[in-house]
């Protein structure tokens, strides 16, 4: 799902020059975005495609259907389950191909050896919010926590209850195959230093409710900007080109620019058939990439999401194309 | 009769041998041309399978029919267009289409083999089996568009 054969790939990135005043440290916990993640579940448009592995059953449980929209609108499922037919959902093993090396998904099944059946709640608000292993180890930023640190307190938690409610599987992780330096992790505590700025999301009063809500689901949950976003050398986000597309890598065809300088070129209506099916009304086929985030992710959200998703990226300043 | 059809046999296979011989030498603009059609055609008799397949559409098993054999003999017609001499041609096409012709042409082989199974099942109106085969479909698409296809 993540574009990681852009040279973009393992860091990750955040706007903050777009959303200071969001993204400082101890501002408290805003209330929930207006349009919370209450949409039910059970609201998934019928475009998804039959191999998309699933964990079985919807859960009964309220907050765990709403941590399940959760996990689709953070496109969990992606690098958490191996790219395979029948493969166990969330149990792990997608390899992620970056200039910096092979990442593996880790399984978060609640497998007590090989996932993370051990872990306290609070472990895992602190890999999300703050991408720490329980043991205190970092996280590299292949796992999109820049995007997720901001995630509501109400939106983690029912993922958590969601998350413990996955059939455990016995399916061990694989390490990662990372080139020098990047395979020392404590490396990536300077990464953090110059990249990660933990905070929660604060809705913008001068905005519209879809337009903040948008703006949750585009860059804390969605973590569009992971891909959307080009990266320097180190893997860091060029704040200055926020959701302005990448230019086309050394193997793959770049990412499309989300601001509005491109996004003009279709109306509303076409953006939200494009993001429920993965063509244009032509019937012209997105690239895989992201028709695997069609699948997980856009095609699982609410007809009221998506379209707060397109509010907010029409308020996206226009950047043009880089030449 | 059986002389007239052996003249007329014959005849068209000289016409198609003709034929051949001179769409190995069309002209670049020409063959981009080419390939551009059979994708336009590819996507709209494509959308409504895939609109129907995913429940966005009602379904209707002569519909899928009929646009799975379209597709079936229009996803054989694109490739021959991809030309070396099609390189400075103004498209969407990358590079890689020609550097990286081997796995270009593994995608587009793989594309034929899937939709040609979306074909079996379509034509035994056998809908679930349409529903499953659509989204290998989908990705042999994608698998091209992400990295041959400039955004």
């Amino acid at each position: 799902m993540f574009v990681l054969g852009s040279p973009a790939a393992a860091g990750l990135l955040l706007f903050i020059g777009v959303l200071a005043p969001n993204v400082l440290a101890q501002v408290p916990p805003p209330p929930p975005p207006p349009v919370q993640s209450g949409a039910p579940a059970g609201a998934k448009p019928a475009a998804e495609m039959p191999q998309v592995p699933q964990a079985s059953a919807p859960p009964a449980d309220p907050a765990a259907r709403r941590g399940e929209y959760v996990a689709s609108a953070a496109g969990c499922l992606g690098c958490h389950t191996e790219a395979k037919d029948k493969a166990a959902a969330y149990a792990g093993g997608r390899a992620l191909k970056t200039p910096f090396g092979t990442f593996y998904g880790p399984n978060i099944t609640p497998h007590p050896v090989a996932g993370i059946g051990k872990w306290s709640e609070a472990d895992f608000a602190r890999a999300i919010r703050e991408g720490l292993r329980p043991d205190g180890a970092h996280y590299f930023p292949a796992f999109p926590y820049p995007s997720f640190a901001r995630i509501t307190d109400a939106d983690l938690k029912d993922l958590w209850t969601y998350l413990r409610t996955l059939p455990p599987s016995a399916r061990p992780n694989q390490a990662h195959d990372l080139g020098f330096p990047f395979n020392w992790r404590f490396l990536v505590r300077f990464w953090k230093w110059l990249y990660f700025t933990p905070g929660r999301f604060t809705p913008d009063p001068k905005r519209s409710a879809a337009v903040n809500r948008g703006n949750y689901l585009v860059n804390v949950l969605g973590h569009c900007g992971e891909c959307h976003t080009p990266r320097n050398f180190l893997g860091g986000p060029k704040r200055a080109r926020h959701l302005a597309g990448t230019p086309k890598g050394a193997d793959d065809g770049g990412t499309s620019n989300l601001t509005p300088s491109n996004l003009k070129k279709w109306d509303d209506a076409e953006l939200a058939g494009f993001l429920q099916s993965g063509m244009t009304s032509e019937g012209d086929v997105t690239g895989e990439r992201m028709g695997e985030v069609v699948r997980n992710t856009t095609s699982r959200l609410t007809a009221q999401d998506l379209s707060s998703m397109i509010a907010y990226l029409r308020a996206l300043p226009a950047i043009a194309d880089e030449p | 009769m059986n002389r007239f059809m052996t003249v007329a046999v014959a005849g068209a296979a000289l016409a198609l041998g003709v034929a051949t011989e001179a769409m190995a030498q069309a002209k670049p603009d020409v063959l981009v041309k080419q390939r551009q059609a059979a994708m336009t055609l590819i996507g709209k008799y494509w959308g409504p399978v895939a609109g129907m397949a995913s429940g966005k559409v009602p379904y209707n098993a002569d519909i899928v029919a009929r646009n799975a054999t379209y597709l079936e003999n229009l996803s054989q017609m694109p490739w021959d267009g991809f030309h070396e001499s099609t390189k400075g041609e103004k498209s969407r096409t990358l590079p890689e289409a020609y550097s990286q012709k081997a796995k270009f042409d593994e995608i587009a082989e793989r594309m034929q083999a899937e939709i040609a199974k979306l074909g079996v099942v379509a034509r035994a109106k056998n809908e679930a089996g349409v529903k499953q085969q659509f989204g290998a479909v989908g990705k042999t698409c994608g698998a091209c568009h992400d990295g041959f296809r400039a955004k």
